[in-house]
């Protein structure tokens, strides 16, 4: 993600503006995706996690992000934690099972980095999964892009 | 495209906090299993202040041990939002719906939770309008008239709006409400000229805001609503 994006966030996080939201929302390829809006970056064993495009832009501007401690298990489909925006706090769930090895440190001084990079520096916690085979219970990028709208097309 | 939406209205008048707490957990896990339909409880309480997640106590302005002269209690929850006084005369409303079924993010449900006390507002001639950036509720002008907190798990809601019809305004004194100093907050006896039917009408156009906004196409009343559950005994 390039420094000035990180350095715009930052500076938005600190003036409390937020940043514009877009039209669309941005998928990657080469994630797994929860029907809850999380996604799962998998890399052997390990596992890095955060919320997706779509989430942040229906949550608004993110003002605080509550992070479980490392060491804590997760469950897939269990919330481990709740980001607030707009006056509401949303539970953010697991979507593997595992332990935390990892947290994003960065979010308790800039939470807006959620909004402003949801797949990067926005990323919430890492797990080393207790099992794998977890994973096909997850959405790919085309399944879940075609999840969001059909969501969006509700109402 | 959504098929046709059902809300069941619990009027529970006067009740007390921790219970209307313990009820919502209740009905969020119902409303998760799809045991009921979306749910939506109007109250008022007794003399209370709470606390959102961040717990910014901060706000509170007088020690906790005061509270009980003052005849308030205070709670801590898991809802968004800084600190808020609810006391009679201030009509709330906790919707336990799903916004997955409704395809709504957290921004357009709370846009819609404004909306709903900005109609209820100019029935009695009152423009009220949603919060700046940061400020959410609804405000006349510089004054706060309602306010907002709300908590979503699984994509279901709790918590809700407070809407001020003619609370004793005095107990906001005690905390910076909402977290946001050097700004008033006012009530519907406040702002308008018009004479207010009985609360109990009010309340019943509040709710008939929100079913509208949201496009329920049928609202049922839920008999003889009760904190305890169809499967508690009376003793």
């Amino acid at each position: 993600m390039a420094p000035t994006m990180l350095w715009a966030s930052r500076a938005a996080s600190y003036l409390r503006i937020s940043m514009f939201h877009r039209g669309f929302s941005t998928v990657l390829k080469d994630l797994k995706y929860a029907d809850s809006h999380e996604w799962v970056k998998v890399n052997g064993n390990s596992a890095t996690i955060g919320i997706t495009d779509h989430a942040q832009d229906h949550l608004g501007d993110v003002v605080y992000v509550e992070i479980p401690e490392v060491g804590a298990a997760v469950k897939q489909g269990d919330s481990f934690g709740a980001v607030e925006s707009v006056k509401a706090t949303s539970d953010v769930n697991s979507p593997v099972s595992g332990k935390v090895v990892e947290v994003n440190e960065e979010l308790s001084s800039s939470p807006a980095l959620v909004n402003s990079s949801p797949y990067e520096g926005g990323w919430i916690i890492k797990v080393e999964m207790n099992d794998a085979g977890e994973l096909k219970n997850l959405m790919d990028s085309e399944e879940y892009s075609k999840f969001c709208e059909e969501e969006d097309s509700k109402h | 495209m959504r098929g046709p939406l059902k809300l069941e209205v619990w009027k529970m008048g006067f009740v007390n906090y921790l219970e209307a707490l313990k009820l919502q957990e209740k009905l969020v896990s119902d409303r998760k299993l799809c045991r009921i339909p979306d749910t939506l409880l109007s109250l008022q309480h007794p003399p209370t202040y709470t606390l959102g997640k961040r717990r910014t106590d901060h706000n509170l302005l007088i020690p906790e041990s005061e509270l009980k002269n003052i005849g308030a209690e205070l709670h801590y929850t898991q809802r968004g939002g800084d600190i808020t006084f609810h006391g009679p005369h201030q009509a709330i409303l906790y919707p336990i719906i799903s916004l997955r079924e409704m395809g709504l993010g957290a921004r357009n449900y709370v846009e819609k939770l404004e909306s709903t006390m900005i109609e209820l507002s100019s029935l009695y001639g009152v423009k009220a309008c949603a919060g700046k950036k940061c400020e959410t509720g609804v405000w006349v002008g510089e004054r706060k008239i309602g306010a907002i907190g709300v908590r979503i798990s699984s994509g279901i809601t709790s918590h809700g709006l407070a809407f001020n019809i003619d609370p004793e305004l005095e107990y906001f004194k005690h905390i910076v409400p909402c977290g946001i100093t050097d700004k008033e907050v006012t009530s519907l006896r406040r702002e308008t000229s018009t004479a207010l039917p009985s609360e109990e009408v009010i309340q019943e156009q509040l709710i008939s805001c929100f079913a509208r906004l949201f496009g329920y196409n049928t609202v049922v009343q839920k008999e003889n609503p009760s904190i305890l559950s169809d499967h508690e005994e009376i003793a």
